[in-house]
């Protein structure tokens, strides 16, 4: 009985962290271009609606989670052209893309509210009740594997491409970057719309999957706690998916706290992830001396005087 | 070849805040009539019915600025901050805090007069506000930690911090289930001033002016624009900018935890999680398409209050309220596309090859 609750609680674990991570990894490859995009919510949020409207309509899988993607990506370019066009405030730009994104899924999906989904994203393996973590593992869902291919993907690009390179690159110094003929506003506007599909996936791992229906603000904070964990992972893949299993198992746990006999409350619990990321980001900046990993150039517009 | 060149233009015209404040808004109304002509309304209908509800008589007028107040005051405070180029993303944390600074006071503290009470308890939600901007403030200016993410990041704990009051030692027996703490008593509420106008937007004005006169007339406000501008200048005019960039977080801090406040005396009247409804959010976004100007907030605030009581009371024609928020962000898109053409130039030129 208890291993069942324990597999229970890991499963449910691995679905908050995937959700999260896959924002998060976005993100990171946005933030590494110099590009700081606050509205993940809003684009987890169109990702979401957009794929459930496709999914109840068309009651195909595939089809959904691309229309999902690319409209979020669609959607995160208009931050690019506003910020790498056009050489506005990237928080302000950010954070109207937030508002944009949940308001106008909000219109969209207002006759798919309560509609019951046709289809599900298949697991590897239909387990019913698993008893060991490797069950559990294997009874994921599609894209939880995806999201394992896209960390290592991610890492490898960042590291041994060209155009993780160039990413890193424009994201550190754009001035050198572009002195070196790199096209500095072509770089960040493709890591911004990467950026913006991954949190489409995430938005359709959401609906399709994680809470299988559609209604408004569903995102709940997820975009935001997917910022907060890039900076936990200090701008590093791997990183940041400990810090979104930490992050999933404290919103699996809080919800199982009583059962399992706690007199903790679960409300203080649900914000120790908050105040572990700040404690970290405090303690990197002291002892690093301001090198949390952070790209120096993040949230500065590249602009090249005419010459 | 054919290249196009980008420079900052050296004399940005003096009203271009302004002009694209309202180039935006006509694409926001513009976009706005669009969804609501595909979802079969008709957009003229829509739009006066609003302007009647959110501005057609003193009642809807004062709710309107009632609703402003709090976008207001936040949006003053983010725009101290900012005056030494800082972000504060935390405004919606803040409101909360002034809050439940303000109950804790509430509920802890005897005091026969109801206007010395009233002042005390505003003076709380000050003070909860920039306690809760104080550790941002303090690694921003001790170790340099950007305040960006950790005044974003203190939003959910001090969310978190209200979820656990309402719920547990602040649950009010009588709510029913509902998740909130009492009410607090009718002699502390803030007076009208006329129809529902609450004393709140008062208060909202002379912090105005008061903000105006801080940023743009006063020693300080000179010294906290040395400050922001440059590290090198503040040092040889003897300004000590970390402490000035502190006092402003507080000062700015503060403010947003007056809104909330405010907001509870004359609205809610009791802490819960509906205290703000995003007013931190919309807040900063109103400062900065302003220029982070005192009048401009206080104009673009009051129109945003109407633009919410309007989209609220449209629902009842079937209309989403959600065109409120729609219309907001694309205005405020606009104006952002329509800032850069008044800042920078393009110039063509042609490269011999």
């Amino acid at each position: 009985m208890f291993d069942i609750q324990l597999m229970g609680l890991f499963n449910a674990t691995l679905q908050a962290a995937t959700l999260l991570f896959i924002a998060a990894l976005g993100e990171l490859i946005t933030e590494k271009s110099g590009i700081l995009n606050l509205g993940v919510e809003g684009m987890i949020s169109v990702g979401a609606v957009t794929g459930f409207i496709t999914a109840v309509n068309t009651g195909n899988i595939f089809i959904s989670v691309l229309v999902g993607v690319f409209s979020a990506a669609l959607f995160s370019s208009l931050h690019a052209f506003v910020t790498v066009v056009l050489k506005q405030d990237q928080t302000v730009s950010g954070l109207i893309l937030t508002i944009l994104g949940l308001s106008l899924s909000a219109l969209m999906g207002k006759q798919y509210v309560g509609k019951k989904l046709p289809v599900k994203i298949e697991s590897l393996v239909t387990i019913k009740e698993p008893t060991n973590i490797i069950e559990v593992l294997l009874s994921q869902n599609y894209i939880f594997f995806l999201s394992i291919i896209l960390m290592i993907s991610t890492a490898y690009m960042l590291k041994k491409t060209m155009f993780g390179r160039r990413l890193e690159a424009v994201g550190e110094d754009s001035r050198a970057a572009d002195s070196m003929g790199l096209n500095v506003n072509k770089t960040q506007f493709i890591a911004t719309c990467v950026g913006g599909g991954f949190s489409g996936l995430a938005g359709v791992y959401l609906t399709l999957s994680y809470v299988p229906y559609w209604t408004d603000n569903m995102t709940s904070g997820r975009g935001w706690i997917a910022l907060a964990l890039v900076i936990f992972g200090g701008w590093k893949p791997y990183r940041t998916a400990v810090g979104a299993l930490l992050f999933g198992f404290l919103e699996a746990l809080v919800p199982r706290l009583q059962t399992y006999g706690f007199e903790l409350s679960p409300y203080l619990v649900k914000v120790t992830p908050y105040a572990i990321t700040i404690l970290i980001l405090v303690v990197l900046t002291i002892y690093k001396g301001g090198r949390t990993g952070a790209p120096s150039n993040i949230g500065i517009p590249f602009f090249r005087e005419s010459r | 070849m054919n290249k196009y060149l980008l420079s900052k233009k050296i004399v940005v015209n003096e009203l271009s805040t302004f002009y694209s404040f309202v180039i935006g808004l006509t694409i926001g109304i513009g976009i706005g009539s669009i969804i609501l002509l595909a979802q079969g309304q008709n957009p003229v209908d829509v739009f006066s019915l609003m302007l009647r509800l959110s501005i057609g008589s003193v009642k809807s007028i004062s709710s309107s600025l009632n609703k402003a107040t709090p976008l207001i005051l936040a949006g003053l405070g983010i725009s101290i901050i900012n005056s030494v180029k800082l972000w504060n993303i935390g405004a919606e944390g803040q409101i909360f805090m002034g809050g439940i600074a303000l109950n804790f006071i509430y509920i802890s503290t005897e005091i026969t007069n109801p206007n010395f009470s009233i002042l005390l308890l505003l003076l709380a939600s000050f003070v909860g506000g920039a306690v809760c901007i104080l550790f941002p403030a303090i690694s921003k200016v001790l170790f340099g930690v950007n305040e960006i993410i950790t005044t974003l990041l203190f939003n959910y704990i001090v969310i978190g911090l209200t979820v656990y009051l309402v719920n547990g030692p602040w649950k009010d027996p009588n709510s029913l289930n509902f998740p909130a703490a009492a009410y607090v008593g009718k002699e502390v509420y803030l007076p009208t001033v006329f129809g529902r106008l609450s004393y709140g937007f008062i208060i909202c004005f002379l912090c105005t002016l008061g903000v105006h006169y801080l940023k743009e007339k006063s020693v300080f406000g000179y010294e906290l624009r040395i400050s922001g501008g440059s590290a090198l200048t503040a040092i040889y005019a003897g300004i000590n900018a970390k402490q000035k960039a502190f006092v402003a977080m507080l000062i700015g801090g503060g403010l947003a935890g007056l809104a909330g406040g405010v907001e509870l005396l004359s609205q809610t009247h009791r802490v819960s999680t509906g205290l703000s409804q995003g007013f931190g959010y919309t807040a900063i976004i109103v400062a900065a398409i302003t220029g982070m100007r005192p009048f401009g907030i206080f104009l673009v605030g009051s129109l945003f209050g109407a633009l919410t009581i309007g989209g609220s009371v449209i629902q009842t024609m079937g209309v989403s309220s959600y065109i409120a928020d729609v219309i907001q962000a694309t205005t405020l898109f606009g104006a952002l596309i329509a800032q850069f053409f008044f800042t920078y130039k393009i110039t063509k030129v042609t490269e011999d090859v």
